[in-house]
Parts: structure tokens; C-alpha cells; sequence
């Protein structure tokens, strides 16, 4: 086969992968749905019909991974295309182990949709096939970076898990509301939940529920991200300055840049409309600032039309299932699973590559002071579970912290700060 | 001096004196480490002692209010010699007490923490073990093709045979690589090829491929006569020119004053350098006889950058340069490495016991025909659930995998 054929049947393979993430996301939610209006009569068979499909996206995923690296003669993990793409494979092969050993379909309506938006987030950089450069010609470079995508996709498991305990307990709180009794116990009647959660104090309360909703709006902003990025890198459109191009209009314009240079928008507002400040990238803040007012747009939108008001996350709390007890001890294991195999390949390998390319183990360079920041925020989750019994709802949000680290890890040091990892960066 | 410039007189100076400029070699960072160190020990010892006497002696006889407490509760007919037989087989290790059993597996992995804290211990003792100058040293040698170097600090010296640089069609590096030998007293000891990603070692000595660099090298001069004739050719080395050049037999070219990088200083209005590479190599020279007497003179600006002057019977024009390839190697002595290398396998190792062993704990209880049994997971509860349904023949419901 030639190369062009392999590249080819890679993109071939990754669209199919995709669109079984879809599929199995959807019959899995689907499954929970159709199953409690039902009340169990129907949709009993979607949960295992949405494994078997996941599996198969899955399989497809690693076709599609193994195509191109015979096509790029080199294991793709060389930039961030590749690499986020991959780390969506990770956490969708963690979550086929996690899904065999318990059995709980709700999972997969959270999980799956993970790796579908890591899929589409990959394509905001461009994914085009670079040769390596002489640092990366190393068998370090998949054993190194695969393994610590793989703990990486345990992780992402592991705040789908956390996330969806959040919404169930808050589901059971709803519901003991409704009841008019106030006890989340009473209200969880045949399912367990953990001691430390069925007597919460009103301020853990309060601020359990607005914590969900900044963690949806930060959701839709990464959403908005994508959505914007795949649009705009796509239609061509693009703003010249001398020392950098705008794909999205300019709001903020780059340092001394005159205001309404680029003249105006919608024939009102004049781009751009301020210049940045000195210590920050005029491209950077323009970018960001269409990602937080498109992201509070895409969350208004859910939060009225399909939320019918509520709040999303007691939206998704009336429907979300599950034993909490059961997903507060999946997100635990997988973090269990997670932790040694990040160590070995996020922190142990990375030590023994940067000793061979670089002469030295450690540089406290950005990208390996922040895995050494989000190891320790899963260490820390893992002594204060121990010591301090921390389970459940507190276990669940420093489960979701730990993911946010994670990403800021991979995607927000690449974009932000320049540094020894800066080869893997991408441009937005 | 950046930061009092960059930041003002109080907050750089403040800056600095709290060591945020170097944090990672500060007072208080290594206060940090110390801390932390000190505190993995006590409370590592404070837990692991209770702990040790937990697993290795644990209470047998329990009462049944304290076997209903636990994680994992069942009412079972049976007795405790059926009991303890089908625990055995599943790999419990039973003691028994009256009328009370205690089977518990997999206590290795309750000790798995304390041997991630020991090599992280061991981990935490290599990294402040660099900081101790004979166990870490480094070096930087510039070494030009075809020529060897002396390592300052060591008993040996470094021949670059040759540099490599390849490149893809592109124009992005693909490959840089040093053709590289060790002498020890005049000889050649060990060949090989250094590489990123490929440093050789030599006597603890890690050697790297760090950098590279091209520069001009040797000039090609073509010396005419006041006719246009040429008389000779010389080849003036730009980083070291030689005294004296003999033109014809009886005249010679001495040089009078080299600069590699030429500019006149704009406050003192002389001739000097303004950086150490060679940018602006300029030769000025005076052409003598026998006697001692000046014939001409000359001023050459070897890569054209201004006008050369020359006075007198000779001319020089320069046909060719010749580059020259450095290669940057750095040298690493780290005696720590063995340590870091040996505690982070000492910290996988305590991981693998930690996190895929799991440490079940049974207690059962005869009352009145029935047992009570209790149960605790240290990890991985529900694997412990399926393990005692099956083990006790309850249904362990459908679609629930075997762990």
C-alpha cells in the first residue's frame, strides 16, 4: 500500500470511530432514558448494544491510529492533532475496561462524549503529517507519550464518573426537595450512597449546585472554542497584522495596533476595538474573549431551551442514574488504575527520555511542572479519600479538579507558555 | 541586574531576595523539600506501626454489632468449618477464635504505600544530592571538524572527526550528528557517533550532541603585484591568522591587527570587536622586505562588508572561504542518577502493590445455626461483594462481570 492509501484509510477510520462514539453515546443515553420512562419495559438491551458499538469505534480508532503511523513512519504523537486525538482513543479504551468490569451503562451517556469532543477538538490544529525533528526520533516518543495518554484517558473516565455521582446525588437532593422531607437517604431508597453525603450542610448545598453550573458554562466555553476554531480555520477568513493573523475578527487587536484599522464589524464596531495590553498576546485575548461570550451563548441556549430554565445541572440531575455508591467507588478505581500507569509514563518515563535527549531528568519546564501539579492533585486525592474520608461528592469534584489540571496541561501550556514541549504546540 | 530595572528598586530587589528569581535553588524551596521529607517519614512511621500490628495480629473474636457495621453484610446459613474451607480456597488466609473466623487476602498491598514513600524518600535524596558539586558536573566543549579538544576537568580529550547536519527537503533538521572520539594520553580510545537521543558515555561521563555552528573559516587571498599579476595565494585562518605570511622571498606579509567581527567604537573612535563570532573579519597588514622596510600596506575586509584599502606595490583580493563546522557537545557527570533511577523503580514497584492488589478483610460469626458475616474493602469494594456472593452462592445478578 502506499502512503497516500494509508493516510487515506486512516482519515477513513477515524471518521468511523467517530461516528460509533456517536452512536454509542447516544444509545446509551437513550438506554438510561427510554429506559426509566419505560420503566425498564423497553431499552433493555441499548446499554449492551451501545458497548459492543463503543467497542467497535474503539477498534476502528486504533485502525485508524496504527494506519497512520505506517503512512507517517512514525507513532502519531508527534503534535497536538495527533496527540489529542490519540489521548481521545486513551480515555474510550479506559472506559471499554471500566464499562467491562462494572457494567453501569449511564456511564458511557457521560464518557462518550469526552472522546467525541477531544475528536473534534483535535481538528482545531491542523493535521497535517510532520517529520520529526531530531529530539523526537526516539522510541521514548510512544512509549513516553501513550502511556501517559492512557493514564490521562483513565483520568478522563474517572471525572465522567465523578461527574455523573455529582448529578445523581443532586438528583436524589431534587428529589427529597420534591418529596418535601429533605432527606437525600430517604429519597435514594434502594440505592446506597455514601455516609459523608446523605447529611451535607446547605452551604455544601448552595454551592455543590452553582460549582455544576460554573462547570457546564466551562464546558460550553471549550465547546464554543471548537465550534469557532473548525468554523473559522475552515471558511478561510483571516485579519493580517504585521506580526500575527487573525482568524476570527478582532476585537482585541495586538499591542498599539490603531483601533478601527481593519474597518468594522457588522458596519458598527470598529476592529479592532482596543489594543492589548503589553503582557498578554492581542490574539490570545481575542480568541479567549470570543470563547467566553460564544460559550455563556451556547450555555444560555442549553440552559433555556433544552434545560426548559433550569439549571443544567439539575437538568441532567432528574436524569441521571445510578447507584452513587457504585460511581463513587468507579471514579475512585479509576484513578486507582489511572495513577500508576500516569506516574510511569507521564513522570518515570518522561525522566528517563529527558535524560537521554537533554542530558538531565528534570527542567522544570512548563509542561513537566504541570504534570507534576496534576500528579499531586491525585496523589492529594488519593491520601485525603484515605485519611480524611473524603468520599463522594468532595472525592467527585477533586476528580473533576484533576482532569481540569490535566487539560490545562495538554492544551492550555501549549498555547500559553513557551517551552522545551513548545514543538508540540499549535496556533488559534 | 534585570529585575530592580525591569520591576523598580523595591520589587525587584524584594524579587530577588525572596529567591523567585532562582526559586528552584532557593533557601525556602529547599526548606520545602526538607518539610516535606520530615513529614512523609513521621506520618508514614505514625500509620505504618498501628498498621503492621493490624494485619499481622488481628482481633479474631468481634461482636455481632461490630460485624453489622461493616462495609459488606450478609446473613447465611452454614457453619464456620464450611466457612473457613471455601475462604481458604479462594485465597483468604483464616484464623479462627470460638465462635469467630477472620479470613483476610492481598495484605501485601496495604504496605504497597509505605514502599512509594521510601522510594519517593530515595527520590526526594538524589534531587538534593545535585546539588553537591562533585556529583554533578557539567561541561561545554565547542569543538571545530577535524580537531581535537581537551575536557577541562577530565583526564581526556575529544576529537570531532566530522559534524553532520541533515536536513529534510523542507528545511526542518532531521538528524544532527558528531563523528566523535575519545583520547586518553594521545590515543584514540573509543569511536562513535553522537546523536540526539544517542549520547555516548565515557568514564561517567554522559556526552551529548547539544549545538552546532557554522562560521567562516579560512580565507583564500589572492596576493597581485601593481602589474594586475598574481603572486601567490595565501590561506589566512579567520580565527587565528598567523604573524607573518611570506609573499615572494624576500617580501612577507606581517600582520599588524586582526578583528574577526570589526567596528569602530562610537565613543572612542577605535577599531574593535563587537562580538566574539567572526561577522566582520578585517586584516590589516604591512608588507616588508628583508630589511625591515615598509612596501605597502594593507587594510582587507574579508567578506566585502566595506571598502579594503591597500597602498603600495601588493593588493589582496579573497577568491573563497572556507566554513567551518563546530559541533557543541555537553558533557554530564551525575552520580545521582543510579539513585533517582533506583527510587522511582522502588516507587513503581510500591504502585503495583498499592493499586492492583487489594487487601479483603472477613470477619464471620456463628449465631444460633447462622453466620454473620462482615466484610471490608480497603480498595475496590464491589470486587470484594462479587468475590463473597459468589463464594456464598447468592445470585450476583445479571450482567455484572467477574473482576
Amino acid at each position: 500500500m502506499t502512503i497516500a492509501m494509508l493516510i487515506t484509510a486512516s482519515a477513513w477510520l477515524l471518521g468511523l470511530a467517530f461516528a460509533g462514539y456517536l452512536a454509542a453515546t447516544l444509545l446509551y443515553g437513550a438506554g438510561v432514558i427510554g429506559g426509566r420512562i419505560s420503566q425498564g419495559a423497553r431499552f433493555a438491551k441499548a446499554g449492551s448494544w451501545a458497548t459492543n458499538f463503543h467497542l467497535l469505534a474503539v477498534l476502528f480508532h486504533f485502525g485508524a491510529i496504527l494506519a497512520r503511523w505506517q503512512g507517517a513512519g512514525h507513532w502519531p504523537t508527534s503534535n497536538m492533532y495527533e496527540f489529542i486525538g490519540f489521548m481521545a482513543f486513551t480515555s474510550q479504551l479506559a472506559f471499554q475496561v471500566i464499562i467491562r468490569m462494572y457494567r453501569l451503562n449511564v456511564l458511557g451517556a457521560l464518557v462518550g462524549p469526552v472522546g467525541v469532543f477531544l475528536m473534534g477538538y483535535s481538528y482545531v490544529f491542523p493535521p497535517k503529517i510532520q517529520p520529526l525533528v531530531p529530539a523526537l526520533r526516539s522510541y521514548w516518543l510512544p512509549l513516553h507519550v501513550s502511556m501517559a495518554a492512557l493514564g490521562e484517558g483513565f483520568f478522563a473516565v474517572a471525572f465522567g464518573a465523578g461527574l455523573l455521582y455529582l448529578l445523581r446525588v443532586r438528583g436524589l437532593e431534587l428529589a427529597a426537595e420534591a418529596a418535601g422531607h429533605g432527606s437525600v437517604a430517604v429519597a435514594a431508597g434502594g440505592v446506597s450512597i455514601p455516609a459523608a453525603d446523605t447529611r451535607q450542610t446547605r452551604w455544601e448545598r448552595t454551592w455543590g449546585q452553582r460549582g455544576l453550573e460554573v462547570l457546564f458554562y466551562g464546558i460550553c466555553v471549550m465547546v464554543a472554542f471548537t465550534l469557532l476554531a473548525l468554523l473559522f480555520r475552515y471558511s478561510g477568513y483571516q485579519w493580517l497584522f504585521e506580526r500575527s493573523t487573525y482568524h476570527l475578527p478582532p476585537i482585541i487587536g495586538p499591542q498599539g495596533e490603531a483601533i478601527g484599522s481593519k474597518g468594522d464589524l457588522l458596519g458598527f464596531i470598529p476592529m479592532p476595538l482596543v489594543a492589548a495590553p503589553s503582557w498578554m498576546r492581542g490574539k490570545h485575548m481575542n480568541t479567549v474573549l470570543y470563547s467566553l461570550a460564544f460559550g455563556w451563548l451556547l450555555y444560555q441556549v442549553v440552559r433555556r431551551w433544552l434545560a426548559k430554565g433550569q439549571p443544567i445541572g439539575d437538568w441532567l440531575a432528574r436524569k441521571a442514574t445510578g447507584d452513587p455508591e457504585l460511581l463513587d467507588e468507579i471514579s475512585y478505581r479509576a484513578v486507582a488504575i489511572g495513577y500508576p500507569v500516569f506516574t510511569l509514563g507521564g513522570l518515570v518515563f518522561a525522566m528517563l527520555w529527558a535524560k537521554e535527549a537533554w542530558g538531565d531528568y528534570w527542567f522544570w519546564d512548563p509542561k513537566e511542572t504541570w504534570a507534576l501539579i496534576a500528579w499531586l492533585v491525585y496523589s492529594a486525592y488519593l491520601h485525603v479519600r484515605i485519611t480524611h474520608g473524603w468520599e463522594g461528592r468532595r472525592s467527585a469534584w477533586l476528580a473533576v479538579l484533576g482532569f481540569g489540571v490535566i487539560l490545562f496541561t495538554l492544551i492550555g501550556v501549549n498555547l500559553l507558555i513557551v517551552g522545551v514541549h513548545s514543538y508540540a504546540g499549535g496556533d488559534m | 541586574m534585570y529585575y530592580p530595572v525591569r520591576y523598580g528598586p523595591f520589587w525587584g530587589k524584594l524579587y530577588m531576595n525572596l529567591g523567585l528569581t532562582h526559586a528552584y535553588s532557593s533557601v525556602w524551596y529547599a526548606t520545602l523539600i526538607l518539610l516535606v521529607v520530615v513529614s512523609l517519614i513521621i506520618c508514614s512511621l505514625h500509620r505504618l506501626v498501628p498498621l503492621h500490628r493490624m494485619l499481622t495480629r488481628p482481633q479474631v473474636w468481634k461482636l455481632p454489632q461490630f460485624i453489622q457495621r461493616q462495609d459488606v453484610t450478609y446473613q447465611v446459613d452454614g457453619n464456620l468449618d464450611e466457612m473457613a474451607k471455601k475462604l481458604k480456597r479462594r485465597g483468604y488466609k483464616v484464623q479462627r477464635d470460638r465462635e469467630c473466623l477472620y479470613g483476610d487476602r492481598g495484605r501485601l498491598s496495604r504496605y504497597g504505600p509505605y514502599i512509594i514513600h521510601i522510594g519517593l524518600l530515595i527520590v526526594a535524596f538524589a534531587g538534593v544530592a545535585k546539588a553537591v558539586p562533585a556529583w554533578n558536573q557539567t561541561n561545554d566543549v565547542w569543538i571545530p571538524d577535524g580537531q581535537t579538544v581537551k575536557v577541562p576537568g577530565t583526564n581526556f580529550a575529544i576529537t570531532n572527526h566530522k559534524f553532520t547536519m541533515e536536513l529534510y527537503s523542507t528545511g526542518m533538521p532531521l538528524r544532527f550528528a558528531t563523528d566523535a572520539a575519545i583520547v586518553e594520553n594521545g590515543q584514540e580510545v573509543l569511536r562513535q557517533v553522537i546523536e540526539v537521543n544517542k549520547p555516548l558515555a565515557h568514564g561517567g561521563w554522559d556526552i551529548y550532541q547539544a549545538s552546532w555552528r557554522e562560521e567562516p573559516g579560512v580565507a583564500q587571498v589572492r596576493v597581485t603585484n601593481e602589474a594586475g599579476q598574481m603572486v601567490t595565494n595565501l590561506a589566512i585562518d579567520l580565527r587565528q591568522p598567523e604573524q607573518e605570511y611570506r609573499i615572494t622571498d624576500h617580501i612577507s606579509m606581517v600582520i599588524l591587527a586582526y578583528y574577526h567581527d570589526f567596528i569602530l567604537d562610537p565613543e572612542t573612535k577605535q577599531p574593535s570587536n563587537a562580538s566574539f563570532e567572526i561577522k566582520n573579519p578585517v586584516i590589516m597588514a604591512d608588507f616588508v622586505d628583508q630589511q625591515g622596510n615598509s612596501v605597502g600596506r594593507a587594510a582587507l575586509m574579508v567578506l566585502g562588508k566595506d571598502t579594503s584599502y591597500f597602498s603600495g606595490a601588493y593588493a589582496l583580493a579573497v577568491t573563497k572561504i572556507d566554513q567551518r563546522w563546530f559541533t557543541a557537545l555537553k558533557l554530564h557527570k551525575d552520580r545521582t542518577v543510579p539513585f533517582m533511577y533506583f527510587g522511582l523503580g522502588v516507587v513503581m514497584l510500591g504502585m503495583m502493590i498499592t493499586f492492583f492488589l487489594f487487601h479483603w478483610q472477613v470477619w464471620v460469626r456463628e449465631e444460633r445455626g447462622q453466620l454473620l458475616v462482615g466484610a471490608r474493602a480497603y480498595k475496590n469494594k464491589f470486587g470484594l461483594k462479587q468475590d463473597l456472593k459468589r463464594l456464598l452462592g447468592i445470585d450476583v445478578g445479571e450482567g455484572t462481570a467477574a473482576l
